[in-house]
């Protein structure tokens, strides 16, 4: 039996949390949220996650913080981070690889579908 | 009350950086309508037990319901030049009842809490009922989705300057603001991106709507700093009427 992949979700609007972990689990996947960076920290600690599914403006510290946090570690630099937000349109890819970004996507115009396609891509 | 005071002066007030009102209204109304969005999806999936279903729709409503209260705020924001505001004495607590008997259901469903300080001694304040009632549930809706904590929102009403001022505010409690988002929010209502409370999603434009209708009740609004959270006030000229009893 092959391990369900696990997926750590920081997103500051609950709802909108729920709703993604609804869609993971509706894709065979395990998966969790946080609301804020410190959060997602402490429970990386206790368990990593196979993808990180980020927002970009959260309360207090902001994505940007957890990203260079990660990449300040070795084994935390290797999860891949999909960012998810409302100002895709303000972000150039190329400038976000080097914080571990392996995806942009839109929260305006994505489906679960969607959501669920971009973490097994990326869990190839 | 203690704490670190801000008052958003006139010439505080956002520019936008540039970016039109309709450019900054329309970034604010992405959060609520991407989640509508994500909810109607999963519903039309029909993958959800019926449970689970009912809590998504109430989801929907009320967070419909939050949209509608900005684009009504905005609307009437944008005519508020055009018009004349009636203004007249009002009980401030009945104003915080009525906003926090609005918001109930929307905190209740967020596991959270609001109430009204009690308050024994009376007063009246110079306003507009509907622009006052609409600062309120601005500064609740506020302090809903960027407080953190259990404990509950709680709408103040206090006399000061003498008794020739009222203040109602909003307190929540939460992460302190650190020093510089919070000489931003002093310095500005946020001109574009991470403003009051380290806000999210959000480029201040209900505080800045807020503002607004303080100004045309000759009213400021404002915000104290605590270390465990923050209050949102509006101070308006108190009624001398019942001094007159």
């Amino acid at each position: 039996m092959t391990k369900m992949p696990h997926v750590l979700i920081v997103e500051d609007d609950e709802w909108l949390a729920e709703q993604y972990v609804r869609t993971f689990k509706g894709g065979n996947m395990s998966a969790e949220y946080v609301h804020n960076a410190l959060a997602a920290m402490d429970v990386i600690e206790l368990r990593l996650p196979d993808v990180l599914v980020l927002d970009l403006l959260l309360v207090g510290p902001n994505a940007f913080t957890l990203l260079h946090e990660l990449q300040s570690h070795v084994d935390l630099a290797a999860i891949p981070v999909i960012l998810c937000t409302n100002s895709a349109d303000q972000l150039a890819d190329e400038d976000l690889k080097m914080y571990g970004v392996v995806q942009v996507l839109d929260k305006a115009s994505i489906t679960p579908d969607d959501l669920v396609a971009a973490v097994r891509r990326v869990l190839l | 009350m203690k704490g670190q005071v801000g008052q958003f002066e006139d010439q505080d007030k956002p520019s936008f950086e540039g970016l039109s009102f309709v450019t900054m209204a329309a970034h604010e109304m992405k959060s609520p309508l991407a989640l509508i969005r994500q909810l109607s999806l999963m519903l039309e999936s029909g993958s959800v037990d019926e449970e689970e279903r009912e809590r998504m729709l109430r989801q929907i409503t009320l967070t419909s319901e939050r949209a509608l209260r900005l684009t009504t705020n905005l609307s009437r924001s944008a005519r508020l030049e055009d018009s004349l505001f009636e203004l007249e004495p009002l009980n401030p607590q009945q104003i915080c009842e009525e906003a926090a008997h609005e918001l109930n259901p929307l905190f209740k469903a967020r596991g959270r809490e609001i109430r009204v300080a009690l308050r024994h001694r009376s007063m009246l304040v110079v306003a507009n009922r509907d622009l006052l009632r609409r600062i309120v549930l601005n500064f609740g809706d506020n302090a809903l989705h960027y407080a953190d904590s259990d404990l509950p929102v709680e709408l103040q009403t206090s006399s000061w300057d003498r008794g020739s001022k009222v203040r109602i505010g909003v307190r929540d409690y939460g992460p302190a603001l650190k020093p510089d988002i919070w000489r931003k929010l002093r310095t500005g209502l946020g001109a574009g991106t991470q403003t009051l409370h380290a806000r999210p999603q959000s480029s201040g434009l209900g505080l800045y709507v807020a503002g607004q209708f303080a100004d045309a009740m000759q009213g400021q609004v404002g915000a104290t700093r605590h270390k465990d959270g923050a209050t949102f006030y509006v101070d308006l000229m108190a009624s001398t009427q019942l001094k007159l009893l």
